[in-house]
């Protein structure tokens, strides 16, 4: 039985965003697993945020100071900008200038 | 006291895990690659103030995280209900409105449950503890518990039916002459001594897995299950199509009917189908994200690759089975039926049949099996968190407990399916509400979002995420239980339906007064945790 041209593109959408999807995921998360490892191996610390996750992270910080769980927040931030600060290479994609103008916010 | 201790070396992986062994505590402590610097201060770590403290185990590797996520959800739903789910509503259609649900609604929830395991590090009673804080909250915990308990009691007999037939796909039982498939299944299901003893084996065999812990136990299994299962599906889905009349299937399944969008049943399908085989809110997501490390991504694993990758199974499933349905005239609305039966009395008039019996029923066990450490793990380690039992007492009691609690269903499965229908339609949206409320409407989606979700992530998530996790998802929950009320409304379910919404409601008051008398009570009296890995 021939399939329909609708029948095929509704068979090879599916295929591209569920296991295409899926195997490109898949793919990107044991690289990113193996490059981080590698990173940690070599420098013994690794950045945990990215610069979109850190700035979000200072404006909620700023943003609720008082918070229960702002304690927690600022010691992240620190150790992630402290980290930057140590390391040679970031595992995110952080600029030289993006590194020097994080400021460390008080605990 | 003094303990001894030594390290190894393991090379299994390609990265230098390292193991540390206690030969006088009970626990092995098996440190993630990651946490090679915590082994750093391991001085600190063996022996401080002269106690020995136990770190929390971790997955060995992430590929075993992957796949045992995978693994718990690809279940036996995926397999008999998502081709025919597929095919009564619309086909294609049906799939634009499935795929757009799966990434609003479980991609973002699947984030939100893994990652409040992850920050907790605590099982599904510990983490709404640390959470909520107050011991009457902690109810709320205990129900996804028991919730998960009774799914389970009614899932190990399934495992035991999928594990009888692949015994009998080995035993080439399928292709002997005169090989009656109907008298065969009914044979076997009559006969509760049989039924009951898979049962007892299913569960010997998960607590067997489950009693080595997550690296040795789960994630040793899951790591070659999971891809024999879409080795043997994408065999299979090449033997069905090549077969004339195959091509039929397919286009039953995928043939667009665009009139199926207007519907509100199919939205309420690919809804449930996207909820519930995605495995969102039963408390694994958050038990297996308790054991990432702090270095580990939450979103891209957890939650993308977790809803795509089960879903993805889902698709080699209506490619498995549907193109054999068409080419041999069978019934493609059977469910359990098309798996025992009509699947059994193909496999005699293919080539090599015997063969791809095997590779078939085989699978099918393995999509079971894995899905039963999932859920069983939940109890698992929530016993052995809150109370004295050691990893292997709690193994064994849950299990127990579970085997106990599933010879009503083994023995009949008309109680498995009122079961079924009353855990199905209310116990899981509950579960799932309960846990979905902890993230969005106490800890906050914002918080979630800026101080764990991104931490570590392999993809940025946006603030998109929040009115998701707080108002959509809760809503479709508060749906879906309110449709299954009034669906139920004039049948012969009506009764039951009353039974299941006033057994989860009396669930609910049981388990916070229960838990308000046993529960701890939190360090800091009554203000909340804030908790983390740090």
């Amino acid at each position: 039985m021939a399939l329909s041209t609708l029948t095929w593109v509704s068979m090879l959408v599916s295929l591209l965003l569920l296991p295409g999807v899926a195997a490109a995921v898949l793919v990107r998360s044991l690289r990113t697993e193996e490059r981080k490892l590698a990173l940690l191996r070599e420098q013994d610390d690794v950045d945990s945020y990215s610069p979109r996750a850190l700035s979000d992270l200072r404006e909620w910080i700023r943003a609720n100071p008082d918070d229960p769980y702002a304690p927690i927040a600022r010691r992240r931030y620190n150790e992630c900008v402290r980290s930057l600060r140590a390391i040679d290479e970031p595992h995110y994609d952080w600029s030289d200038e993006q590194i020097a103008r994080l400021e460390l916010v008080d605990e | 006291m003094r303990i001894n201790f030594g390290i190894s070396w393991d090379y299994q992986t390609h990265y230098n895990s390292v193991h540390i062994y206690f030969p006088l505590t009970t626990p092995t402590i098996v440190a993630h690659p990651y946490n090679y610097l915590l082994f750093k201060a391991l001085g600190r770590i063996i022996m401080s103030d002269s106690e020995a403290r136990t770190a929390r185990e971790e997955w060995g590797s992430r590929f075993g995280f992957l796949m045992a996520m995978l693994g718990a959800m690809v279940g036996a739903g995926n397999i008999w209900r998502m081709p025919f789910t597929t095919g009564e509503n619309g086909g294609g259609a049906f799939l634009v409105a499935y795929i757009l649900l799966l990434y609003l609604i479980a991609v973002p929830g699947l984030m939100a449950e893994t990652m409040i395991g992850r920050y907790t590090n605590n099982g599904v009673i510990g983490a709404f503890k640390q959470v909520l804080g107050s011991k009457r909250a902690q109810g709320l915990g205990l129900v996804v518990l028991i919730v998960n308990v009774a799914l389970m009691s009614y899932y190990a007999p399934i495992i035991g039916w999928a594990l009888y037939y692949a015994g009998h796909s080995v035993l080439m039982t399928f292709t002997q002459p005169g090989f009656q498939p109907q008298a065969f299944w009914d044979g076997f299901i009559n006969n509760p001594a049989l039924v009951v003893g898979m049962h007892t084996v299913t569960m010997a065999g998960l607590a067997g897995v489950l009693v080595f812990g997550i690296r040795r136990g789960i994630e040793r299994v899951v790591k070659w299950m999971i891809p024999l299962l879409v080795v043997a599906l994408v065999a299979v889905s090449i033997r069905g199509i090549t077969l004339p009349g195959g091509m039929e299937g397919v286009a039953f399944v995928f043939t667009p009917d665009w009139g199926y969008l207007t519907r509100g049943s199919t939205w309420v399908a690919a809804l449930s189908q996207a909820l519930f085989s995605t495995g969102l809110g039963w408390g694994i997501a958050l038990t297996y994200g308790s054991y990432l490390s702090r270095y580990d991504d939450v979103p891209l694993g957890g939650g993308l690759f977790t809803a795509i990758g089960n879903t993805s199974i889902g698709l080699l499933a209506v490619f498995a089975t549907f193109p054999v349905v068409f080419a041999f005239g069978l019934e493609p609305s059977a469910g359990s039926n098309l798996l025992f039966i009509s699947m059994a009395q193909v496999f005699p008039e293919l080539p090599g049949g015997s063969l791809w019996a095997i590779v078939f029923f085989v699978s099918f066990f393995f999509a079971t099996f894995t899905s039963g450490l999932g859920i069983t793990e939940v109890a698992v380690t929530t016993v052995s968190e809150e109370t004295r039992l050691s990893r292997t007492g709690a193994v064994l009691a849950s299990c127990g407990a579970i085997w106990l609690f599933g010879l009503p269903s083994a023995y009949s499965s008309a109680f498995l399916g009122r079961m079924d229908f009353m855990f199905g339609s209310f116990g899981l949206p509950l579960a799932t509400l309960s846990i979905i409320a902890l993230v969005a409407w106490k800890f906050g989606p914002e918080r979630a979002r800026v101080l764990d979700l991104n931490r570590n992530a392999g993809i940025y998530v946006g603030p998109w995420w929040n009115p998701v996790v707080k108002y959509v998802i809760p809503v479709v929950m508060v749906f879906i239980l309110g449709y299954g009320v009034y669906s139920s409304i004039g049948t012969s379910n009506q009764r039951l339906m009353l039974l299941g919404v006033a057994f989860m409601a009396a669930l609910v008051v049981v388990s916070t007064v229960v838990m308000s008398v046993v529960g701890d009570e939190p360090p800091s009296g009554s203000a909340a945790v804030p908790g983390g890995d740090d």
